[in-house]
């Protein structure tokens, strides 16, 4: 991409439209900032006086990223179509890469911002039951990911859609259905098989990427990309090493996770779908605005 | 200069625009003049590279607009028929955005959004906020941001559309300002009075086929082939009438709101002719003038009120 000095787009998403209505009205925001401080206290508290694992730390930080990450991102085109302001935009010199770099670069960082928020709840684990880095950072990533994944669907979607309401409705709803009803479904006739347990079979890397390509026929891999289950196997990870006094079973499956870069290669995955619905747009960009 | 040659447009089986032809050259404001539905608008996001032409194509400054339309937008504004503003930032703030968005330089930005802001006089509300500005002068500003980067061609869609007659008068004040200053103005509308102070030079669209264009004057005067003239006579009308009739070059009488209307074919003298014949006669005359077509009447005489 073209480094550009000045790309007033991605000013105006990331302070020109939020800026003045703080001065405007500092109750409203005062009040929703204090809420939002008072219930990430709490659920600080709630982790560190549980001794929650790494796990749950992460899957309070996505369950918070699934909530937000849409938010900023559901409105990026459409409002641009809903208030008629798109021609002017696409008139103006500004490249479709600086458009799409101004709304998804602004997206990317609040998201970027909303997963920092979460850092230091995965780290008071660390303390408490020995959270290994390999696991933490795998947990970040998934965060920023899926995150970054869902923003990125989100702007494509308010791009195709051209509408605000059915891009939100459309991402909160495809999330029920991917994250939850897909996997209910797909368990409930399944047996309860996951498949995880084949993993403890995995020797090295390479196996462990074998297993990843043979996944993709399986339906299984609707639970093992489930951001959800992907963090409650961190969590597993997330024990001393080298897992002493466990059962040699357990061991092995650990180490299956390890061998399948388990975090590492999901967060590769959401990123690379990220990628290619910024594609998507910045194509739509080019057919649609003539750019 | 602006050259469109054989403009086309088909949604499938529709004929939205269908090979328009015509030549603006600067200082023109062409008044581009149709019933809803017609196609100006069409036309216009063609013409503004947003849409693409089906066949044909136009030039502006000889740049082919379907071929390199990128080169094309720094030279035109746009202002939509509707449009809306970015909420949240001020009048100046707005127009910085587009002045950036443009690639004027940082050091030449606020000579020029001041200049802008004095043309569409609106520098008493550089500070306040965008949403906050009444409907017309958020149309000022609309078109002051069409103007930030000095465009060569300015296409307006129903720019005094939803606004106050001061307002109007406004916006109407600025147009022929903006034709004075050398650009080439292209405005749309369907309400012609307001169309009619101002330009030089209309074309009238119906049905997606370009009717008529050229030179207001022009116009008027191929259509009036024959001149209307209105005599108001005291006293009885038919004797007048009859007398009327056996003159060479009248081609017709018609009788309404005591006046009577003369479908006349001589030139001026003949018509001066005539008014002495009648007062030598010893008709007494209170009135005795020539009818002018006026833009309403010239489009009424052209369109049979069809849409594409």
């Amino acid at each position: 991409m073209k480094p550009r000095a000045e790309n007033p787009l991605l000013w105006y998403q990331l302070f020109g439209l939020t800026r003045n209505r703080w001065r405007r009205q500092p109750l409203l925001y005062g009040a929703l900032v204090a809420s939002a401080a008072l219930t990430y206290l709490l659920v600080f508290q709630l982790i560190a006086y549980n001794d929650a694992s790494l796990g749950t730390a992460l899957n309070f930080g996505l369950f918070a990223i699934c909530l937000f990450a849409p938010l900023m991102a559901y409105n990026l085109f459409s409002l641009e179509y809903e208030k008629q302001t798109w021609e002017s935009l696409a008139l103006t010199r500004l490249s479709a890469r600086e458009i799409l770099w101004g709304k998804w670069g602004a997206a990317l960082v609040r998201l970027a911002l909303l997963t920092l928020a979460f850092v230091p709840m995965t780290l008071i684990t660390i303390d408490l039951v020995g959270t290994q880095v390999y696991a933490t950072v795998a947990g970040w990533l998934v965060l920023f990911s899926w995150g970054a994944l869902l923003t990125t669907l989100g702007m494509w979607l308010s791009f195709k859609l051209k509408r605000t309401i059915s891009t939100a409705s459309t991402l909160y709803a495809g999330q029920v259905f991917a994250l939850l009803l897909f996997p209910l479904l797909y368990l409930t006739f399944g047996s309860w098989d996951t498949g995880i347990q084949s993993i403890s079979f995995l020797q090295n890397h390479w196996e462990g990427f074998l297993w990843w390509v043979g996944s993709l026929f399986d339906a299984r891999f609707v639970v093992h990309l489930n951001p959800f289950y992907v963090n409650s196997q961190l969590g597993w990870i997330a024990q001393e090493r080298p897992w002493t006094g466990w059962s040699d079973d357990t061991v092995s499956y650990l180490k299956g996770l390890y061998y399948l870069n388990w975090g590492y290669t999901q967060s590769f995955l959401y990123l690379a779908l990220a990628m290619l619905f910024a594609g998507l747009t910045y194509r739509g960009l080019k057919y649609a605005w003539r750019k | 200069m602006l050259d469109v040659k054989g403009l086309r447009k088909e949604y499938g089986e529709l004929v939205a625009v269908r090979d328009l032809y015509f030549q603006l050259h600067p200082g023109d404001v062409f008044g581009f003049i149709g019933p809803n539905g017609a196609g100006k608008t069409t036309t216009i996001k063609m013409l503004a590279t947003l849409l693409e032409p089906t066949a044909g194509t136009a030039t502006l400054n000889g740049i082919d607009i379907v071929r390199y339309p990128e080169e094309v937008r720094p030279l035109l504004g746009y202002m939509p028929d509707f449009f809306g503003l970015y909420e949240g930032i001020t009048v100046t703030e707005y127009l910085e955005f587009f002045a950036a968005a443009y690639r004027i330089p940082k050091a030449q930005r606020a000579a020029i959004i001041e200049n802008v802001l004095e043309l569409t006089d609106l520098t008493v509300k550089k500070d306040a906020y965008v949403e906050t500005l009444s409907r017309g002068m958020q149309q000022r500003l609309c078109l002051a941001k069409s103007l930030v980067h000095d465009p060569i061609l300015l296409l307006l869609d129903e720019p005094a559309s939803g606004l106050d007659p001061r307002a109007r008068i406004e916006i109407k004040e600025l147009i022929r300002e903006l034709g004075a200053m050398g650009k080439i103005v292209l405005v749309s509308s369907h309400i012609l009075p307001e169309l009619a102070d101002f330009c030089n030079k209309i074309g009238i669209i119906e049905k997606g086929e370009l009717l008529v264009w050229g030179a207001v004057d022009e116009i008027v005067r191929q259509l009036q082939a024959n001149r209307l003239l209105e005599i108001k006579p005291l006293g009885e009308q038919e004797p007048l009438i009859q007398r009327l009739e056996r003159e060479p070059h009248v081609h017709g009488v018609e009788a309404r709101n005591g006046s009577l209307y003369v479908h006349f074919a001589g030139g001026l003298e003949e018509q001066a002719d005539l008014l002495a014949a009648l007062v030598r006669d010893g008709y007494r005359i209170a009135t005795f003038r020539e009818e002018s077509l006026d833009l309403e009447d010239v489009f009424m005489r052209i369109t049979k009120g069809e849409v594409s």
